[in-house]
């Protein structure tokens, strides 16, 4: 178990904040991390059932929620975006 | 005996060069101090500056200026205006002067170096009344700056400030090094004047003196005229330089310079103005934005200039315009969060009246960052001052030293760039920081961020620790300029401020 500073941008959010998730986290650990700390700061907290997904920026699939930051071939400060998956 | 005209000696007394016979030209004038871009020394010598001056005439005109400046009378006025002034005003004083003055001193010994190690006699000659000039420019502002020291603590700042490892500072200095300190002569003349003088300083000196005087601070308006009218003779070092080069097959050089930076210098003043202009000026005093400024006196004007001289506009000139909209109302609403982390009191400088003026010049400002806003007033409404303070602090560009932000609310788009180097990610804010950084990683790559300090231990896991880093004391961490009184419109009103002041 390893402290791991990750950056991540969630969906209407100004910018990109640094959040130090464990690194056996997973995933949806991040997500939550993430909008515990910046929903209801600067973004309206999400309506519940909100489907929230995160992605490497620039990439078009998110990330598995089950993956484990440790086994996520992450560099530390890797940038995330975390944000609402549209309904099908 | 009659004297000689002016211009029947000014040419030959300014193009008189030494003629070293106990050094060589190279060892008088070394290449990591002074670069001559393998162009001739002659070549450099037919450097002729646009505004011509004696030294007799520079100090009777310095002169004049600082009587008027420094008289009693307008210290007194200026005493009471103080007194009256909105925490609009007093924050957008704190932040000019602790910028500032402390840089006109970079100028200065930039100026110094070009005054003893530029190619032609005529550069140093011109480098030596820049010299002058920012010594006064930084010496008058600190004393403008001193006059507040007795009603407002804030003030100790101007000096303190470039002593300090606060992150803002660590910003503006990152960039000052950058362009006038690190570099041979010839290359910081281009990018002090050209990048900052040319470019920049009509935006914080000519906008501000009109905003000034819109709200009264009259001697300091009148005190900046004075500093940019100086700018505008020093700045004119650069044009000459850039026509010698561009004329002697070295444009690609020259364009390189202006573009760095330029670039360099527009993220530090989309913070200092930018912030100061759109959101700390006082609405009633306002009439244009930083964007009606930059379309006028630098896409406009200073592009116009460029392209005179044979250089092309720079390649990220659409960013910038896209810039000039968005970048520093991002960084204003990081500002105001962490302003613990800044000396002065910041303004939100969003109050219904105030979003209104935002939407008509920016047109989509509420639906984007307004949503930000929407969030923080509400918390406010509710009492919730703490989730007015975010709990993870935010990413810093490598490159400018300022957030890493992109577009907010319904059109978000989250913006990054980076490089990863021996293990490290580089994080930055625009493809024009990555690419100044890419151009010469070498230079770049062993700065640390104020971010960076926290997560390699360099400053401790306490927040006092990271205070105590920055260089300030409990007193010295900004609150909100207003006690949070301009959620619902400036309400002067006791009840209000009882509502919403938690200090």
């Amino acid at each position: 178990m390893a402290d791991f500073p990750l950056a991540i941008n969630l969906q209407g959010d100004y910018g990109y904040k640094v959040i130090v998730v464990d690194d056996q986290n997973t995933i949806e650990e991040v997500i939550n991390t993430c909008v515990d700390q910046i929903a209801g700061v600067f973004v309206a907290p999400f309506p519940e059932k909100t489907v929230l997904r995160a992605r490497i920026h620039g990439a078009d699939e998110p990330l598995d929620n089950k993956l484990k930051v440790l086994d996520a071939n992450f560099i530390q400060m890797e940038a995330l975006q975390v944000y609402v998956e549209q309904a099908q | 005996m009659a004297l000689l005209k002016m211009e029947e000696w000014y040419d030959l007394a300014r193009e008189t060069n030494w003629t070293p016979s106990y050094v060589s030209q190279d060892e008088l004038y070394p290449a990591p101090m002074s670069n001559n871009f393998d162009i001739p020394l002659e070549k450099w010598e037919a450097f002729d500056e646009p505004y011509k001056s004696t030294y007799r005439d520079y100090v009777g005109a310095q002169r004049d200026k600082d009587v008027g400046a420094y008289s009693v009378k307008a210290a007194l006025a200026r005493a009471e205006f103080f007194k009256n002034a909105s925490p609009h005003w007093k924050a957008l004083l704190a932040l000019h002067f602790s910028a500032v003055c402390w840089a006109e001193f970079h100028s200065a010994s930039a100026f110094a170096r070009m005054t003893r190690f530029c190619q032609s006699p005529g550069m140093r000659n011109m480098a030596t009344f820049g010299t002058l000039d920012e010594i006064r420019h930084g010496q008058i502002q600190i004393y403008f700056a001193y006059e507040f020291l007795k009603h407002d603590s804030v003030f100790d700042w101007c000096h303190k400030s470039s002593k300090t490892e606060n992150w803002i500072i660590i910003s503006l200095r990152h960039a000052l090094d950058d362009i006038a300190h690190t570099r041979d002569a010839t290359s910081a003349a281009i990018m002090l004047n050209m990048g900052l003088e040319l470019a920049f300083t009509n935006l914080q000196f000519v906008a501000l003196s009109a905003d000034a005087a819109k709200c009264g601070d009259h001697s300091f308006a009148t005190m900046l005229q004075s500093i940019q009218t100086d700018e505008a003779r020093h700045a004119q070092i650069g044009e000459p330089i850039v026509r010698i080069m561009v004329e002697n097959g070295k444009k690609k050089e020259a364009q390189q310079l202006v573009e760095i930076s330029f670039w360099r210098m527009w993220k530090q003043f989309s913070a200092l103005s930018g912030i100061g202009m759109d959101y700390y000026t006082p609405l009633e005093h306002r009439e244009n934005s930083l964007k009606d400024f930059m379309e006028e006196w630098v896409i406009g004007q200073f592009g116009r200039t460029v392209e005179a001289l044979g250089l092309d506009l720079p390649w990220y000139w659409d960013i910038l315009k896209k810039d000039i909209c968005s970048f520093h109302h991002a960084n204003q609403i990081g500002v105001y969060a962490y302003r613990a982390t800044e000396w002065w009191r910041p303004i939100a400088g969003t109050s219904p009246a105030e979003r209104e003026w935002l939407e008509e010049k920016y047109p989509g400002w509420n639906e984007t960052y307004g949503k930000c806003w929407d969030v923080i007033s509400e918390n406010i409404r509710n009492g919730d001052y703490e989730k007015t303070v975010p709990a993870p602090p935010p990413l810093i560009c490598n490159m400018c030293g300022l957030e890493v932000v992109g577009t907010a609310g319904n059109e978000w788009n989250a913006v990054n760039h980076h490089v990863d180097i021996d293990d490290r990610r580089y994080h930055f804010c625009s493809e024009p920081c990555k690419w100044i950084f890419e151009i010469e990683p070498e230079r770049y790559k062993g700065h640390k961020s104020i971010i960076d300090r926290v997560f390699d231990g360099t400053i401790g896991p306490e927040p006092d620790d990271f205070y105590n880093y920055m260089g300030q004391s409990e007193s010295e961490r900004g609150t909100d300029g207003y006690n949070y009184r301009w959620v619902d419109g400036y309400d002067e009103d006791e009840d209000a401020e009882k509502k919403y002041a938690t200090g």
